[in-house]
């Protein structure tokens, strides 16, 4: 318990750090966004009274924690660009994300799992071939180009969905599950590729240690000596990865976004940083990094329940 | 019961397949307890397993038969043979630790051939676990249940493989090396242990050791493999004091033994007297933080080392016991500043004393050869020319009998004995006077044991190298020394030379030491 205490306090302070960092670097970025919203015509005298308006002249440490501050009651400030409130341009948005992002996840875990412990328990067998081989093309094609194909094949050819087609979640939530499945797909199969040789691996080094002959000695059969007792040891690699790999997938959904044409924080933030509209840049940055520092939590909680070596 | 014929097993990785066992026979009663003895890659593991039924590789091939109480082991279905395993045979292996599964409580490890084998509720298996586990002499067994195999200790771990083994009361226990991870009061203890349970549940054990003297104080029969044959079979007693093969003779002239030393000894002692002090160590403390964190430096100290003086003579070999996490490794770090919390003085008379570590084969970079790693020293201390530094490297291998060959080999081509020579002749490349060994023959077979304290005798012969020695066994410590330092829990409880530790010893736990090893 002190140490499920302690990696709270740990997480606190990360947030702190990364949400400060988040402002700081949009504090020395050179350009400012008083001049951005003006023009490069602006008298002087407008541009400071802007600046005043924005609070953009006070000092440093203040802003940040008033930022922090209304940041956490639910006001993220007022886009530079559209004059409206971050907070409600994200609002619709964010969910459509973090939906692509989990369907991204899930199916990382259901493509990845089984095909790694099937390529391990036959690791000489057909299917073990096959999909090794196929393993490395995928590894190599970036999310965004599989979007492309899947967009052409799946869509145009085999017409499984309409590409452009977007379904909003409060219409259709099936129809909206169904279509972000694709660039799902394409964000999770490099990865899955990854995993699933990780897994693999991991299983047939764990298959070499002394307590799975003990195992054996004691009349298990392999598929008990495998699922009692190696999978548990083999996935303790596999949680890292798919812990460090959240945040991947997060950047990847951002640009798979535009080529399924996904009404997410993707565009938002391309849009937003092109225009150095810094509040919702700011705030699409802290929101990942949050969501990213959550899941790191969680795999740090889920290392205590599978490993007891790790309660110290 | 049972009865393996002209067993062989064959390797075919190659294009000649490689023979690693010949013609194995083994004949054993109920209830008998026959040894196995062998160093590393003689076969003795190979053949056991096979028994056991465990013995499943690619591209290997056995032949023979291998009857266990009217099963054929090596032509039976895999479902008849689970049957077996676990149930009438079950086996305990040498690293307690990496032979229970790291993430599942004791108490589902000790159960486990019962769920296999038996038609138990959960109330009656644990039932029988308990039982088990007070049958290995282990109190408290709904507590251990609920550990961890982290959270016991090296013989506990044991004692509840071996629970685990009996839980369904085999008819023959295999053990393979089970005492070798293991202290000498502990192993004595494990042995015992072996004893009572042949007696108590009339089980019979099949015991492997590479340890003759400790085979013969437990099995009435013993075989001794040498590179895949049994050389020599009969009685203990037989084997032991009167044994026929040349192999034999060897294994059983290599163990040190605890007999007083002749005059000329005595004399070599004397002639020390009056020589150099080269090492002082005065009320050196040792300590270890304890709960150090992102935020709080750790104020809670675990003290390693209590008060610990004493003196390095020129030319002497100093010999430090003790059983595992008593402080005596942390003694040989602390003296070359590798310990980061120390009290004390420690007062060097010579340049900086050189070590030598247990594990030969963890030690050398696998990457590099040894040529490469022999010449390191010298090419950070940068003095010599590259052709200068290869004749002292040449030079050295010569010393610790090997030859320049060795130079372009890898360590991974280097027998267990070579990889400690290769060690040794890295301590001597930069003409230390003092070197400290720990454990430098623990990793290595009897015979080559013997060779290696042969070789660092010679060192300190022929060079006037001074050694700390540190070893848990007491009969090489005996071999090695002139002088004998007893650890126990941080502190020196007894120094003095040989003769009077080894022969009139003062302290109860000298004592209780060096009546484990002498009973086995």
């Amino acid at each position: 318990m002190r140490f499920v205490l302690r990696k709270i306090a740990t997480m606190l302070i990360t947030v702190l750090l990364v949400s400060f960092f988040v402002f700081l670097a949009f504090q020395v970025i050179p350009g400012d966004p008083a001049t951005a919203m003006l023009g490069t015509n602006a008298t002087k005298e407008k541009v400071e009274a802007l600046r005043e308006q924005l609070g953009l002249n006070r000092p440093l440490m203040i802003r940040y924690f008033e930022w922090l501050f209304s940041f956490f009651f639910g006001d993220m400030g007022t886009s530079y660009s559209y004059g409206v409130s971050v907070r409600s341009m994200l609002a619709g948005k964010v969910p459509i994300t973090l939906s692509l992002t989990l369907i991204s996840f899930i199916l990382i875990i259901l493509i990845s799992i089984p095909l790694g412990i099937e390529t391990a328990e036959h690791e000489d067998g057909i299917v073990a071939g096959i999909i090794g081989g196929l393993n490395q093309v995928v590894m190599a094609i970036p999310p965004f180009f599989i979007g492309i194909l899947l967009t052409y094949f799946l869509g145009l050819v085999l017409q499984l969905f309409t590409p452009g087609g977007y379904v909003s979640y409060k219409t259709d939530f099936f129809g909206f599950l169904y279509y972000l499945l694709f660039p799902a797909i394409a964000i999770a199969l490099p990865k899955a590729a990854m995993n699933m040789k990780l897994l693999k691996s991991s299983v047939l080094k764990e298959a070499k240690l002394d307590y799975v002959r003990t195992a054996y000695s004691r009349g298990n059969s392999t598929k008990d000596v495998l699922y009692k007792h190696v999978l548990k040891n083999a996935l303790i690699p596999v949680i890292t990865f798919l812990g460090m790999t959240l945040a991947d997938i997060v950047a990847g959904s951002l640009i798979v976004e535009q080529v399924f044409s996904i009404p997410g924080i993707g565009r938002l933030l391309i849009t937003s940083i092109s225009n150095r509209d810094y509040p919702v840049v700011s705030a699409i940055i802290a929101i990942v990094a949050f969501i990213v520092i959550i899941i790191n939590f969680l795999v740090d909680i889920l290392y205590l329940i599978i490993d007891p070596r790790t309660r110290g | 019961m049972l009865d393996v014929i002209d067993l062989n097993i064959e390797f075919h990785d190659h294009i000649t397949p490689e023979t690693v066992v010949y013609d194995f026979d083994l004949h054993m009663e109920e209830g008998e307890i026959v040894g196995l003895v062998g160093e590393s890659g003689s076969g003795k593991t190979m053949s056991a397993l096979s028994v056991a039924g465990l013995l499943s590789r690619k591209n290997m091939k056995k032949r023979g038969t291998i009857v266990f109480n009217g099963v054929d082991i090596l032509n039976c279905k895999r479902s008849e043979l689970r049957k077996l395993q676990g149930n009438d045979i079950a086996m305990v292996f040498q690293e307690p630790m990496t032979s229970l599964d790291p993430l599942k409580k004791i108490g589902y490890q000790i159960e486990e051939s019962l769920v296999i084998h038996m038609d138990l509720d959960k109330e009656e298996r644990r039932k029988r676990v308990i039982e088990a586990l007070k049958d290995v002499e282990l109190d408290n067994a709904e507590f251990i249940m609920e550990q961890y195999p982290h959270e016991l200790s090296g013989g506990m771990r044991q004692r509840v493989m071996i629970a685990a083994a009996l839980i369904c009361e085999p008819k023959l226990l295999i053990c393979d090396e089970p005492t070798t991870a293991l202290d000498v009061t502990i192993q004595a203890q494990i042995i015992d242990l072996l004893k009572k349970v042949n007696k108590d549940h009339g089980t019979a054990i099949l015991f492997i050791s590479h340890d003759l003297a400790l085979v013969k104080s437990l099995c009435s029969r013993v075989l001794v493999m040498y590179k895949g044959n049994i050389v020599e079979a009969g009685s203990s007693n037989e084997v032991f004091y009167n044994p026929g093969n040349d192999y034999t003779k060897a294994l059983v002239s290599a163990i040190p033994k605890l007999e007083k030393k002749t005059g000329e000894k005595e004399e070599d002692n004397k002639d020390k007297k009056d020589k150099n002090i080269l090492l002082k160590v005065d009320s050196l403390n040792a300590f270890y933080p304890v709960g150090d964190s992102l935020f709080k430096r750790g104020d809670r100290r675990k003290q390693i080392l209590h008060d610990i003086s004493f003196e390095v003579m020129e030319g002497e070999i100093l010999g430090l016991v003790g059983e595992s996490g008593c402080g005596k490794s942390t003694l040989g770090k602390s003296i070359l500043s590798m310990v980061k919390y120390t009290q004390g003085n420690i007062t060097h008379y010579s340049e900086k004393p050189q070590m030598i570590f247990q594990d030969p084969y963890s030690s050398l970079n696998p990457a590099r050869k040894t040529g490469w790693i022999l010449e390191e020293p010298l090419r950070i201390e940068g003095k010599l020319s590259d052709s200068e530094r290869n004749i002292k490297v040449v030079e050295m291998l010569k010393k610790v009998g090997l030859d320049e060959n060795f130079t372009e080999r890898y360590p991974r081509e280097l027998s267990g004995g070579q990889r400690q020579r290769v060690c040794i002749a890295l301590s001597l490349m930069m003409d230390p006077k003092l070197i400290i060994a720990d454990e430098p023959v623990s990793a290595l077979d009897v015979t080559i044991q013997a060779q290696i304290m042969d070789l660092m005798l010679k060192l300190n012969r022929e060079m006037g190298i001074s050694m700390i020695f540190i070893s848990h066994d007491l009969r090489v410590v005996y071999k090695m020394c002139d002088r004998v330092m007893v650890m126990k829990e941080g502190r020196i409880v007894e120094s003095g030379t040989n003769e009077e530790v080894y022969f009139s010893p003062k302290h109860e736990y000298t004592k209780m030491l060096l009546n484990a090893a002498e009973k086995y």
